[in-house]
């Protein structure tokens, strides 16, 4: 009881400070609020940080609520306390394509501008005027399936084009990973000499995840790769490689560039990873929004690239840039 | 094993307990005995002979074993420490923070060293305010702990600024990767910490009072112990046991993550379940929670080895899990719902 309470008066100060708000056109500041994943990964805090470099840019304030961990349950109530506070647009990644939804519809309908970023609600085609996930302005995001591709694209390269390899990945259901999983294996149907064995799901453990690839070199002494397809899956996975003495036979190729897994590119860990964008993504969402509530037309869908990091490419400025940081 | 019933059980009835004590070195041997068959008879190999997998299996099985020795004494007492995951998370990214901030200063042995240290030192904080809590403050142990497991979540990705902190330091990746004679560091340091723990329940007056404590806490006060002091400490014992998980994990993948530990959490108190501790308190011994990790261990790593569909390695944990768990129901019901130890 005490906790609801206290949670009413928190909403009803912030709806007093946004009915207290003068409403003159000229000097509006517009409030913009990145609502992530979750806010303990890599990969949204360089998000956050591409996107409060538009907003400086811009002068608009940006604000940065999540939860801790990758789960519907515990997003919907932060956007729903964001929704509380009226901002003029919120940015989003949506944790469930369909879950989502509602909630979102919310917003919508409180007059709020909706842009997903990362992953999507509905198919992720907005504004057809079909469907009820379409009233998104944009979608904002890299290719996952393209970013499978490029991965194993790569890591064909590094084994030659011939031999076993298997995909080390979260657990079945995370619509990101299971794109890059997805696209993983459609490319490398295109290698007559290459093999994809089972899938090995580690639970977010990397120590599940060295243990599996401790496993199947056992099984398959052979085996030529493995694509950790998030961070824990190919620091686990390099690290079982290392445990049984296989480190430079058996290659392995990362997927995100935060600081831990550029290093082991540098001491031959990794042979290559698949660097997200996520900068630029935070970037395009916050002007995407400024065109749009400055009366711009806006593309219903920006995609945003790739980068291979190797050895060899890591130390150019070019490439480094790309470096997930805060 | 001592016990502290001054009066002898009936020597069938001791037979009995004794076995059901050995019930998860028995799972286990059978566990092994199986995929040994399916791997011989499917790929012309041998499982347990192989000394890469018993390697590969022991290294697994360190950082669940370590959070769960510290759990089997709050177990026995009856608690439960829902933050030992976290725990291990914050020493891992303050072992990491200070081995890198102490190695242009002391050099990267010492650094090591300071990393260690620093990690299991910052891991009694949380164990001295959950002991505290219950205690003192008689919050309930789930409920304390759990208020626990966020702030230290909490502490340690704010320390890391959400992401994992890497490290380079040879001698930390010595500590996690390194081998003597063949037996991976971490092992033998999880077995130094299993023989001192072992030590601790079974020979000494601690051991004695964690049990009385979780038979009969009224009786055991009545008696003399002091539950509350004793309380506090097991609840440092199980923190600092993560906190030494969290270090070797800093150790093993060159980076410390605020998340390490989170995933191991259910897998240690599955483990000490296993092993023949009773949640409700009283029962429960180290060998057990050795046999409980390994049983984890070996199904876990076992159903890759032989080449099991991923999505039947789940079913078939969560029924190893419910099987185990039902056969110790049933023998303490057998065993006329008797304390065993």
């Amino acid at each position: 009881m005490e906790r609801r309470s206290f949670l009413t008066l928190v909403g009803a100060t912030a709806g007093a400070a946004a009915l207290g708000r003068p409403a003159l056109a000229q000097d509006k500041k517009f409030n913009i609020t990145l609502v992530p994943g979750l806010t303990t990964d890599a990969f949204y805090i360089t998000m956050h940080r591409g996107a409060n470099a538009a907003a400086k840019a811009l002068g608009v304030n940006l604000g940065f609520q999540g939860a801790a961990t990758w789960n519907v349950t515990e997003q919907v109530p932060v956007l729903q306390a964001v929704i509380a506070k009226k901002p003029d647009a919120i940015l989003i990644a949506p944790t469930d394509k369909v879950q989502l939804i509602a909630p979102l519809k919310q917003a919508y309908d409180a007059g709020i501008a909706v842009f997903t970023v990362d992953t999507f609600i509905g198919t992720g085609v907005y504004q057809t005027g079909s469907g009820d996930a379409d009233f998104p302005i944009s979608y904002i995001a890299s290719d996952n399936v393209l970013g499978g591709r490029t991965a194993a694209r790569a890591l064909a390269k590094a084994i030659g084009e011939k031999g076993k390899v298997y995909v080390s990945n979260v657990k079945p259901g995370v619509s990101t990973t299971d794109q890059r999983e997805q696209g993983f294996k459609e490319e490398m149907k295109n290698y007559s000499g290459i093999q994809v064995l089972d899938t090995q799901f580690n639970d977010d453990d990397a120590n599940k995840a060295a243990a599996q690839a401790q496993a199947v070199i056992g099984r398959v002494p052979d085996l030529a790769g493995i694509f950790g397809a998030n961070l824990f899956s190919a620091i686990g996975a390099a690290n079982g490689v290392k445990q049984a003495g296989k480190k430079g036979d058996v290659k392995v190729a990362a997927f995100d560039a935060p600081q831990s897994i550029v290093d082991q590119i540098r001491d031959g860990t990794f042979v290559m990873t698949v660097a997200q964008h996520p900068a630029e993504i935070g970037y395009f969402g916050v002007v995407c929004a400024y065109a749009h509530l400055t009366g711009n037309s806006v593309p219903t869908a920006i995609g945003t690239g790739f980068t291979v990091m190797t050895k060899d490419n890591i130390d150019d400025p070019k490439v480094k840039r790309f470096i997930y940081t805060g | 094993m001592t016990t502290i019933s001054t009066t002898a059980p009936p020597v069938g009835r001791r037979l009995l307990a004794r076995v059901a004590d050995l019930r998860a070195w028995l799972f286990l041997i059978l566990l092994i005995g199986f995929f040994e068959i399916w791997a011989r008879t499917v790929y012309g190999s041998t499982f347990v002979g192989n000394f890469y997998n018993l390697q590969s299996i022991g290294t697994f099985a360190t950082a669940p074993l370590l959070l769960a020795l510290g759990q089997t004494f709050v177990i026995i007492s009856s608690g439960i420490d829902l933050s030992v995951g976290f725990t291990m998370g914050l020493a891992a990214v303050v072992g990491a923070e200070i081995a890198n901030f102490a190695a242009p200063h002391v050099g990267v042995f010492a650094a090591m060293l300071c990393g260690v240290a620093a990690g299991v030192a910052v891991s009694v904080i949380p164990g001295v305010v959950n002991g505290w809590l219950i205690a003192h403050l008689r919050v309930p142990p789930f409920i304390g702990t759990l208020g626990m497991y966020g702030v230290a979540r909490g502490v340690a990705f704010l320390l890391a600024t959400g992401m994992t902190v890497p490290v380079s330091n040879s001698w930390m990746t010595w500590l996690g990767n390194g081998r003597v004679h063949g037996v991976p560091v971490i092992v033998i340091l999880t077995l130094i910490v299993v023989l001192a723990m072992q030590y601790l329940l079974s020979e000494t007056r601690f051991g004695q009072h964690t049990y009385a404590i979780g038979g009969n806490r009224a009786a055991a006060v009545r008696a003399g112990i002091n539950w509350q002091r004793h309380t506090i400490w097991l609840y440092i014992l199980a923190a600092v046991c993560a906190g030494l998980a969290g270090v070797l994990y800093t150790g093993r993948f060159s980076a410390g993550a605020a998340q390490a530990g989170e995933p191991l959490l259910l897998d240690s108190i599955a483990a000490v379940v296993i092993g023949g501790a009773s949640l409700f308190g009283g029962s429960g011994t180290i060998a057990g929670t050795v046999a409980g990790s390994l049983v984890i261990a070996v199904i876990q790593y076992g159903l890759v080895f032989v080449d099991v569909d991923p999505f039947w390695q789940f079913v078939a944990v969560g029924v190893v899990i419910i099987i185990s768990v039902l056969v110790d129901q049933s023998q303490r019901r057998f065993l006329g719902g008797q304390q065993d130890e």
